[in-house]
């Protein structure tokens, strides 16, 4: 890339470290960034500084908030009783659209993943643990985990971990399709296989 | 530009951009296969649940020519493997092993053998084989397949064959076979193996799988596995990454009782 202008390579450079973005898609993007007017571009790396300067990880939940502990995790309305455990902070949000869920969340950042060699420590596991194990009082803690390999393999490794703590744990229902992220479902079929929840034995 | 059609194994898999995967996997009649999923995320992807690692199936591709990657036309499943990915301990030996024919293969060089190790080894697990067994017994026959069989009648660096007289023995891998305990005291951090380990991985290499899955290893089980280990880092540059995970899930379990 030694024929672009050095600004030129440097934002395509840090363009491609972006998931799904390869190096024609950085390319694209940055020429049309060129041709947009400065205002519009200073508005987008100001959004981008933003993020990152006033964006926390709830400490209770790990969640994305810009206070913490965040919204949820503040509510007095919501039952603390119930744990809705999720892969990603999207996926609390895909849970919230069905307006089905009271509870609180517990946000994993990621899944277990034998192929990318993503165990247990790389997730918020010993921080569910540690909420748990504080006696919050904990009645249920409900495994929304995706509906694949990694997701299913999450959820069993917790039903493992936690059923020794005395704690209910369920899974949502087998209803979502194998493959699919969790995210991209519909509200009716998250609200459908919450209600459908099953106990792990 | 072609079609190609094949029956091929799930051996990995990313996501790509907004709904799409990007595919590995191993087939029987073009070796290893990288392709596009298109939507392969959405909830209502035309592949459903088939492109799940593991997963056996039929395979239709259409080469562009233009890219390393094909474009996944179908792919219908033959066997699920489910039983393989409802339990850790399977899983993260399978996903090893996937690991392994992944790592250790070009694309599009074609090879029966290692097709057919992939799913001996599948079956087994689901059979209900000890998960480490099989990993044991498909990594030998796979280094094996792949033409790096490790030397175990003579010293590899001096030619003695009459060498290994007590356990236990030292295996230098990077120079591919034992090595006497005089070779082996001019180079550090050698595995060092117990006869009997040896000896198992002698009768391993003449005997059918049947006769292989079904017979217990003993202490040699957790020095082959090791000794695996040691020799596919090598050969890939790199410990493999389901190794981390297998070892990092024991330790947590461990752990907590
Ligand atoms: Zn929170
Ligand atoms: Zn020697």
């Amino acid at each position: 890339m030694a024929h672009y202008p050095e600004p030129v390579a440097r934002l395509i450079e840090a363009l491609q470290r972006l998931p799904g973005i390869g190096p024609k898609t950085a390319q694209r993007l940055t020429f049309f960034l060129l041709k947009r007017p400065a205002e519009e571009v200073r508005e987008l790396s100001e959004a981008l500084v933003a993020v990152k300067d006033r964006i926390v990880y709830c400490q209770t939940c790990f969640n994305v908030t810009d206070e913490d502990p965040c919204r949820i995790c503040r509510d007095p309305g919501r039952d603390a009783r119930l744990i809705c455990v999720v892969e990603e902070p999207n996926d609390l949000l895909a849970m919230e659209r069905t307006g089905e869920f009271r509870g609180r969340y517990h946000v994993l950042l990621g899944a277990l993943s034998p192929l990318d060699g993503i165990g247990p420590e790389d997730l918020k596991v010993r921080e569910l643990l540690a909420r748990l194990d504080a006696g919050a009082g904990t009645a249920e803690v409900i495994l929304a985990t995706n509906p694949n390999v990694e997701g299913e393999a999450t959820a069993l490794y917790l039903a493992k971990l936690l059923r020794p703590l005395g704690v209910k744990v369920t899974r949502i229902a087998r209803g979502l399709p194998v493959g699919g992220d969790l995210e991209y479902a519909d509200q009716v079929t998250l609200s459908k296989a919450l209600e459908g929840r099953r106990e792990i034995s | 530009m072609a079609l190609g059609k094949s029956a091929a194994v799930v051996i990995g898999s990313f996501p790509l951009g907004e709904s799409d995967r990007v595919v590995t996997f191993f087939s029987r009649q073009h070796g290893k296969v990288r392709g596009v999923a298109r939507a392969a995320r959405r909830i209502k992807s035309k592949f459903g649940g088939a492109l799940e690692l593991l997963t056996l199936g039929e395979l239709i591709f259409f080469d562009t020519g233009r890219s390393d990657l094909v474009r996944v036309d179908h792919f219908d499943v033959l066997r699920p493997f489910d039983r393989v990915r409802e339990d850790l301990e399977r899983l993260g030996q399978a996903a090893w092993m996937a690991e392994c024919v992944g790592r250790l293969t070009a694309e599009r060089d074609p090879n029966v053998a290692v097709y057919g190790l992939l799913l001996r080894g599948l079956k087994s697990l689901e059979a209900g084989v000890p998960p480490q067994r099989v990993a044991v017994v498909f990594g030998v026959r796979l280094v094996d397949a792949l033409g790096h069989r490790l030397r175990v009648d003579a010293c590899v660096g001096c030619g003695r064959r009459d060498a290994f007289g007590g356990a236990p023995l030292t295996m230098d891998v990077e120079a591919g076979g034992l090595v006497c305990a005089a070779c082996a005291s001019a180079v550090p951090g050698l595995l060092r193996l117990q006869s009997g380990s040896v000896a198992a991985l002698r009768r391993l290499r003449g005997q059918a799988w049947d006769e292989a899955v079904g017979t217990q290893l003993g202490g040699a089980e957790g020095e082959l596995r090791q000794l695996l280990d040691r020799q596919v880092a090598l050969l890939i540059g790199q410990p493999t990454r389901t190794s981390r995970f297998v070892r990092e899930m024991e330790r947590f379990s461990g752990e907590r009782g």
